[in-house]
């Protein structure tokens, strides 16, 4: 590889770190290095992007590759990753034993995700993975997707080969001009096709040092990346449906199908309640949701309001060290005494937070306190 | 039952917007706000008498600003507050009668000291505090389980403006799994209404005013567990329409705009927020086909 030398570095920086984890045979292949992960936890996620910041609506679909029957997929972090916007429809492909397959289909709600990865523990991983047949598995899916939307695929990849039945190349050209934009994070070692896939579509490629690591990198995935000006923009049609409560002993409440399980075998059938779309009265249990009749996309609002995050982000705070500050020394977000060594001000209101509060403020909460206590913040 | 090491955390948030409750002596002066803090304060003792290791915070939360009641700055582990406080001398465990003055005392000064001229309730500023406070419990406790929860006593009304900020707090809240409970004096709130429906709590409109303290106790005294094995008021009917950024009506069909994700009733050529230009959808013109002329033979 002809890279410059901190890729280089970074690559070789990864291996240090796994060889202080895990012992090397003789030969100092990976193939034991690779059983011993056998062992040890795995980790396998949901990843849902927001769709904002001259984005719009974002479709995301992973692809997650198995390496030969020794490393198994398994704990899934899905609820902190899950729980942030549902306003991107998210699709899972599996490749095994040079196939592909899609484990659920482009969908809003991550239950069932979460569902299908659970089943998919269990199911054993045979033979060599296939790149190119789960990229052109995926691109059939977000063909069809309306052009403001941002495609992404982010593979998920442990295996060092691939076996594909034509030339990959002409693959990532198609993927090019498609606009789809691939991301890899690799769980083993850095592979040259892989380089090339993301440099030539846009995306980024990393390989993991360590679980938390793997956390890391994943939720950056999570984040909306910012929109080329070549995305169009248009006003998109969606139906705000109201809940409907019936009780049993009302008169008129008649007992009705969803929409959404007339194919799947599995869950209930006839309910009183639920969501009725205003185009065409077809029922449905669980939001954000296409309704199947009439094509209408059915949200409701705090699902748009997830994502109002992204489009008015929070600024960074000031950080400062503790004895600049006069007066008394406490937190006006928790009340509590300034322990540490640094401060954080809030550049609007100069409110005075400790670390904590910080964190939190800029992880999950948004907004600053202080500065929403003013009326005319937005 | 929940185990002894658990930590369970109440932190209540009052909203004493001086002129609804200025209005509210007029119209009523059986229940003014000290018969309502009064009530918070049953409310407050009875869920620190439950358990040794039950916590409380008070919020008020005033037009421009929000303050604690209690715990006072002072505070830290609980036991600093021991040197002023005169035994009450009627037996009554000390931590609740420390309590119910800090309470008093703060009230007294946040009612004198804060200014303010809006009808309106900026909750979404006194409930970002409450979660900051609470973790910061979370984290002195770190090692043991701790379960927390939100009671809002809502006198005035909805300030529309907070309607982003408040939905931050929402999920903020939903994400630490943090219930939010409301408790509604006068007029009904839509955003409390989604708070409780997002996050699990439970929302109820007092009929009677007057009966403030048996209703705490008898709904929002026991905790998420407990709740599952008692007939608690049903949940009330949440409209999660949008409103349009036009005219502010809750529409059921709308058009969002992929940028910025405004709600719009009507189609329009501009983004009125943004101010992109939208790409209409123009019919596929379809190009005559041209006729193959026959070949005579």
């Amino acid at each position: 590889m002809d890279e410059e030398p901190e890729r280089a570095k970074r690559w070789e920086g990864g291996y240090e770190r796994t060889w202080e984890v895990l012992k090397e045979d003789e030969s100092g292949s990976l193939k034991a290095t690779v059983e011993e992960i056998l062992f040890q936890s795995k980790r396998k996620r949901v990843i849902e992007s927001h769709g904002q910041v001259r984005l719009g609506m974002v479709s995301v679909s992973m692809e997650d590759h198995d390496l030969k029957p020794n490393r198994l997929t398994s704990t899934l972090k899905v609820d902190s990753a899950a729980q942030p916007s549902r306003c991107t429809p998210v699709g899972i492909i599996t490749t095994k034993n040079k196939r592909a397959e899609k484990l659920t289909d482009l969908a809003g709600n991550p239950k069932k995700h979460i569902a299908a990865l659970k089943k998919a523990v269990d199911t054993v991983c045979v033979g060599e993975p296939s790149l190119y047949n789960s990229l052109n598995l995926a691109i059939q899916t977000l063909k069809h997707m309306p052009g403001h939307t941002s495609r992404e695929i982010l593979i998920i990849l442990s295996s060092l080969t691939t076996c594909d039945p034509a030339n990959i190349y002409e693959l990532i050209k198609t993927l090019k001009s498609l606009k789809v934009r691939v991301s890899v994070i690799g769980l083993s070692a850095e592979v040259r096709v892989c380089t090339v896939l993301t440099r030539e579509t846009g995306g980024s490629y990393h390989v993991i040092l360590d679980e938390c690591h793997f956390k890391e990198l994943l939720m950056l995935h999570v984040k909306p990346p910012p929109a080329s000006s070549s995305s169009e923009c248009s006003l998109i049609r969606m139906g705000f449906p109201q809940h409907t409560v019936a009780s049993p002993t009302d008169q008129d409440a008649k007992p009705s199908f969803s929409m959404a399980h007339l194919d799947s075998s599995s869950g209930p059938g006839l309910s009183l309640g639920g969501y009725f779309c205003p185009q065409c009265h077809a029922k449905y249990t669980e939001l954000p949701v296409e309704c199947k009749v009439c094509g209408l996309t059915l949200v409701l609002a705090p699902h748009l309001a997830r994502s109002f995050h992204h489009l008015f982000p929070l600024q960074a705070f000031i950080e400062g060290p503790v004895e600049e500050l006069q007066e008394d020394r406490f937190c006006q977000a928790c009340q509590g005494e300034l322990k540490d060594k640094s401060i954080f001000t809030c550049p609007t209101c100069r409110g005075v937070f400790c670390v904590e509060c910080d964190l939190f403020i800029h992880d999950s909460l948004h907004c600053c306190p202080c500065c929403i206590h003013s009326q005319s913040a937005p | 039952m929940a185990s002894e090491d658990e930590i369970n955390l109440l932190v209540i948030v009052v909203d004493v917007n001086p002129i609804w409750w200025g209005q509210q002596a007029q119209r009523e002066p059986e229940f003014t706000l000290s018969k309502c803090l009064d009530a918070v304060m049953v409310m407050g003792n009875a869920h620190m008498a439950m358990t040794r290791t039950n916590k409380l915070a008070v919020i008020a939360s005033h037009c421009q600003d929000s303050h604690f009641l209690y715990p006072s700055k002072s505070w830290r582990g609980g036991d600093s507050g021991a040197e002023d406080a005169s035994s009450s001398g009627d037996g009554k465990y000390e931590l609740l009668s420390i309590a119910n003055n800090l309470i008093a005392e703060e009230i007294r000064n946040v009612m004198s000291k804060s200014e303010g001229n809006s009808t309106d309730t900026l909750l979404a500023g006194s409930l970002a505090k409450a979660l900051c406070c609470i973790l910061s419990i979370k984290t002195v406790y770190i090692g043991r389980d701790t379960k927390s929860r939100l009671l809002v006593i809502k006198a005035a009304e909805d300030c529309a403006l907070q309607y982003m900020n408040f939905m931050n707090v929402i999920f903020a809240a939903q994400k630490q799994n943090i219930l939010i409970d409301a408790c509604v004096l006068d007029s009904d709130s839509g955003l409390l209404q989604q708070a409780c429906d997002i996050t699990g709590g439970l929302y109820l409109k007092i009929p009677q005013k007057l009966a403030l303290a048996q209703y705490l106790l008898w709904v929002f005294l026991p905790d998420s567990e407990q709740r599952s094995q008692l007939v608690l008021p049903p949940p009330a009917h949440v409209d999660y329409r949008a409103a349009c950024f036009c005219h502010r009506n809750l529409i059921e069909v709308g058009y969002v705009c992929s940028v910025c994700l405004s709600i719009f009733c009507n189609f329009s050529p501009i983004c009125t927020t943004c101010e992109t230009a939208f790409k209409i959808q123009l019919p596929q013109m379809v190009k005559p086909k041209k006729k193959k002329l026959k070949q005579s033979t």
